[in-house]
């Protein structure tokens, strides 16, 4: 990858030479507003006046506030998921519709005093609900084959990262592999960092014990680069480490493959990623380690406390100060939101309703919740054995290429979660991670993965870096 | 059931169990998670994102809250956890912005306090945790009449501490005695906020018959009052050969009935969850040590040490503790040099008296101590009478701006000095030669009629029993 091609390249250039600036934005809302490009549904809400009135913003930066920004001038896309005051936001969902927050999420916040210019919300499955963006009513379609998903959930994100030629970075969140897998489909570069180096507040949470923002680019450069500028302690999450990340390369010595992971891979993309490693072994000791814990338990663990935390979170939702509102006049209030949740939530997100409050109910809570919970702990002690030995942990970020939609539609629920099975333990135990593309299969991208120890994001840029290396 | 009560079948023998749940609403300057004021405002102007539960917002826990909790937790004689965190109690209703409760429920703040009564009983504290209180819904036409709700989220994630008993109230007296004893140890505190912040639900159960929950009585009087009619309606039942069944119950304050309202949910339907936006807290020895030196003296404490140290009667100091500002006065008037058993007497008889004829509290007047320690001053010297002490207090209350001494120079009411006193009662003796002597031969009434004589010639400066004394002495000198 060429320097040039970066955008901290194009930041630095933009400060000496603004019409950069207004150029690249030009195009970008170009890209947006194009009817043919509109049918590949990667932006959820564009609000083109306010592009403007950040470029003119942004042209009266004095020399002094512009040297110490990294991010002047350049073009973010924010998944739908997260707030931006007085633009919509509603996390893919329709019963959110018309919600438009009072408030910038912190993640905004820092990225416009850095100087960046928030173009575009970006669509999603309904509140990061899915593998395939396709649970919400705008499905983005994946920029090397239309007919097949961009993966899920911050689907848009990362198709729209792929698809434009434009200096720009995407705003992305990962629940359970939400930021890894579209990365993966649409071959970009996907930076999930570790849980509570980046604030959440203004994240419209999915399941808050495990919901990480985190960066998509077109190169390790860039993703690493919106990381840097977002991560930090904030007061008003709780949960924040406290803790930073400055783009900064780590020693990376010894490299594990996760053998179980490999194994349950489609044999193309085992092949894929397999040639890739080949590679890195130039580079990296290379070994091999197994998870049988988190093979076996991950997954269930992992949909038992996510629905559990989701089924809590969405009950806000009942129709009655914003999102979407119904006539009340003559209706209890029970009938009331009854009637706005059943006409407005996709199937989906109805049924992992009823499986957390279920994982949580009286009687089961014990057996489901609280055994998810103690497992999970067994699950991250089992990852802090292997980074005793080993500096990353290497798995295909998906077990398949992007499917195609007639596909995906044939899936059960079941084979369905099971596509997040390399994905969701890292997620799970709040690990680091990052996915860039590994070569292709039938034109189709391979992402291959690599999970650090928590707070050891540095070694995901070496890997990167490496991975880069044509 | 060691105790001397004997269970039976007769319902009127069976022992009774009561235990409360107290919510105090904590005198905090922000929200329990956001930032917004507690204090008064227009419906639905104190709140934001947070308190109105708006996607995105998450919540951040309010340290003077816990700061404040732990004090009651002490202040109860409660164990503090080590760690403890917060769950959400998920339940659909239009007061709760998030339909879910941010509180407390498998490790709360503290557990196994008790609170000692005067009779010296201890009512066991089963736990004491925090919690966000809900919107307040407002009926324009009354509950039942109004088709719709008006909803005020200023109320919205106001702190509140919930104090739950262990059931070892065994009367409603006894349970309006905790109550009393209780809310006066968190006032000593000074946690709480405005007038009413304490609510109280009574679960009472008669031996052998399942546990029946009032909701929400407001007013101690009124607890004791429904509990007594739950007592006759539970007798009743039993009596009539029914089963009591465990179910909530509301009390009408108008009729004094309690009404049923439902039958009670247990506990794990609410489908508790750790609360994922809030860190464990965990209170170190140090911290809670801190939190302990800046907790005021509490009344049991106090009153022991004001029996001590300034020799009062139990009973006196009990009474200047019941009451945190009266024990305030006390001290800095004796701090002033007033000596402490006229200051007790004074401010436990007289200013007593005085607020409860005119029913007022204390802390709703401007009183100084320096105004009562001359007081003082001046009746240790012999110098105002009993009546006249009680009319300055009065004029003093009143909100006249005089101070008690002013006011007795002002209106000529001070005894000048003891000679002047003598000489009256030696001029009253010998222009009423046969008063006293029917007095020498033994008729007592004949004495009351020369002191009425010197206090009217006084103009009541003198104390009538002075008056006694001096006429008494001079009586016998004059015999000699």
């Amino acid at each position: 990858m060429k320097r040039e091609e970066t955008v901290n390249f194009f930041a630095e250039e933009a400060k000496k030479n603004f019409s950069k600036v207004a150029e690249n934005a030009q195009k970008i809302i170009a890209e947006i507003q194009n009817s043919e490009k509109k049918k590949l549904n990667y932006i959820e809400t564009f609000d083109g006046g306010s592009v403007l009135a950040q470029l003119k913003e942004l042209e009266k930066w004095d020399e002094n506030k512009k040297k110490k920004a990294k991010l002047f001038g350049v073009p973010i896309t924010v998944k739908d998921c997260i707030c931006v005051k007085g633009m919509e936001s509603k996390a893919g969902s329709r019963i959110l519709k018309g919600y438009k927050p009072l408030f910038d999420a912190t993640v905004i916040e820092k990225a416009r005093k850095e100087g960046a210019i928030i173009v575009a919300k970006t669509t999603q499955d309904e509140f990061g609900f899915g593998t395939f963006s396709t649970n919400t009513e705008k499905v983005p379609k994946n920029p090397f084959d239309n007919e097949r998903s961009c993966g899920g959930s911050s689907g848009g994100a990362a198709g729209f990262t792929s698809h434009t030629k434009n200096f720009h970075i995407a705003l992305g969140q990962s629940t359970g592999g939400s930021i890894a897998c579209p990365a993966s489909f649409c071959g970009a570069t996907g930076i999930t960092p570790t849980y509570g180096l980046v604030s959440r507040y203004g994240l419209i949470d999915y399941a808050n014990s495990m919901d990480k923002i985190g960066s998509i680019g077109r190169n390790v450069d860039d993703a690493a680069l919106l990381l840097e500028t977002i991560a930090g302690k904030d007061e008003k999450d709780s949960t924040t480490l406290d803790a930073g990340f400055v783009v900064n390369e780590g020693a990376i010595r010894k490299v594990a493959l996760v053998t179980d992971f490999f194994e349950n891979c489609d044999e193309k993309v085992q092949k894929a990623t397999m040639a890739k490693i080949k590679k890195l072994k130039e580079f990296f000791e290379i070994e091999e380690v197994s998870l049988p814990l988190n093979v076996k338990y991950a997954l269930a663990a992992y949909y038992i406390i996510a629905t559990g935390e989701a089924s809590t979170n969405l009950a806000k939702l009942s129709g009655l100060r914003y999102g979407v509102q119904g006539n009340v006049e003559g209706k209890h209030f029970d009938e009331y939101f009854s009637e706005i949740r059943s006409a407005n939530f996709t199937d989906e997100a109805k049924r992992r309703i009823i499986l957390g409050t279920f994982a949580r109910m009286s009687g089961y809570r014990d057996a489901y919740y609280l055994k998810a919970m103690k497992v999970r702990t067994k699950l991250i002690n089992e990852f802090k054995k292997a980074f005793l030995k080993y500096d990353l942990l290497l798995n295909p970020t998906m077990p398949v290429v992007a499917p195609k939609f007639s596909e995906i539609e044939k899936l059960t629920p079941l084979q369905n979660y099971a596509m997040d099975l390399c994905t969701v333990p890292a997620n799970l135990a709040g690990l680091p991670h990052i996915s860039c593309n590994a070569g292709f299969v039938g034109g189709l991208p391979v992402g291959l993965m690599a999970t650090a120890p928590h707070l050891k994001e540095r070694n995901l840029v070496s890997f990167g870096k490496v991975m880069e290396i044509e | 059931m060691s105790d001397s009560k004997k269970t039976g079948q007769n319902a009127d023998e069976q022992k009774i169990m009561i235990g409360l749940e107290i919510h105090a609403s904590l005198g905090t300057k922000t929200k329990l998670f956001c930032a917004c004021t507690t204090e008064e405002a227009e419906p639905n102007s104190a709140t934001c994102e947070v308190c109105l539960g708006h996607p995105g917002s998450k919540p951040v826990l309010n340290k003077t809250a816990v700061e404040f909790a732990t004090k009651i937790a002490l202040a109860l004689n409660c164990k503090t956890n080590e760690s403890f965190f917060f769950s959400r109690k998920t339940y659909f209703y239009p007061d709760m912005s998030k339909n879910f409760q941010i509180t407390q429920y498998e490790i709360p703040l503290a557990e196994q306090g008790f609170v000692e009564l005067p009779l010296g009983k201890k009512v066991r504290i089963r736990r004491v945790h925090m919690e966000e209180d809900p919107a307040a819904l407002i009926h324009p036409n009354g509950m039942g009449k109004s088709n719709y709700v008006l909803i005020d989220y200023n109320r919205s994630g106001l702190p509140l501490v919930e104090i739950v008993t262990e059931p070892d109230i065994e009367s409603p007296k006894e349970a309006r005695d905790f109550l009393d004893k209780m809310e006066n140890v968190l006032k000593y505190l000074g946690v709480l906020k405005g007038e009413n912040p304490l609510k109280v639900d009574c679960n009472i159960s008669l031996e052998g018959g399942a546990r029946v929950e009032i909701k929400n009585v407001s007013g101690f009087a009124a607890v004791e009052k429904a509990l007594n009619f739950e007592i006759i309606r539970q007798k009743q039942e039993i009596r009539m050969g029914k089963k009591v069944e465990q179910h909530t119950r509301a009390y009408d304050a108008e009729t004094g009935l309690t009404v049923a309202l439902r039958k009670k949910e247990t506990e794990e339907d609410y489908g508790y969850i750790f609360e994922p936006d809030l860190v464990k807290i965990a209170l170190s020895e140090k911290e809670i040590s801190e939190i302990q030196k800046t907790m005021p003296e509490l009344p049991d404490s106090k009153a022991k040490r004001f029996q001590q140290k300034y020799s009062l009667a139990e009973y006196d100091a009990k009474v200047l503790c019941a009451d945190f500002e009266l024990g305030k006065l006390f001290e800095k008037m004796v701090e002033l040099g007033a000596e402490p058993k006229t200051s007790s007497k004074l401010l436990t008889r007289e200013l007593l008296a005085v607020l409860n004829h005119d029913s007022l509290e204390l802390s709703e007047i401007k009183v100084f101590a320096k105004d009562f320690a001359e007081l003082v001053g001046l009746t240790v010297d012999g110098k105002v009478s009993d009546k006249n002490v009680k009319n300055s207090m009065i004029n003093y209350i009143s909100g006249n701006k005089e101070s008690p001494k002013q006011f007795l120079e002002k209106n000529n009411l001070l005894i000048s000095s003891s000679i002047n006193a003598d000489e009256i009662v030696e001029k009253i003796i010998s222009s009423n030669q046969k008063a006293a002597d029917d007095y020498k031969k033994g008729n007592e009434k004949a004495l009351n009629f020369l002191a009425g004589l010197v206090m009217r010639e006084t103009k009541g400066t003198l104390d009538p029993k002075k008056a006694q004394e001096l006429l008494k002495s001079k009586l016998k000198k004059a015999d000699k």
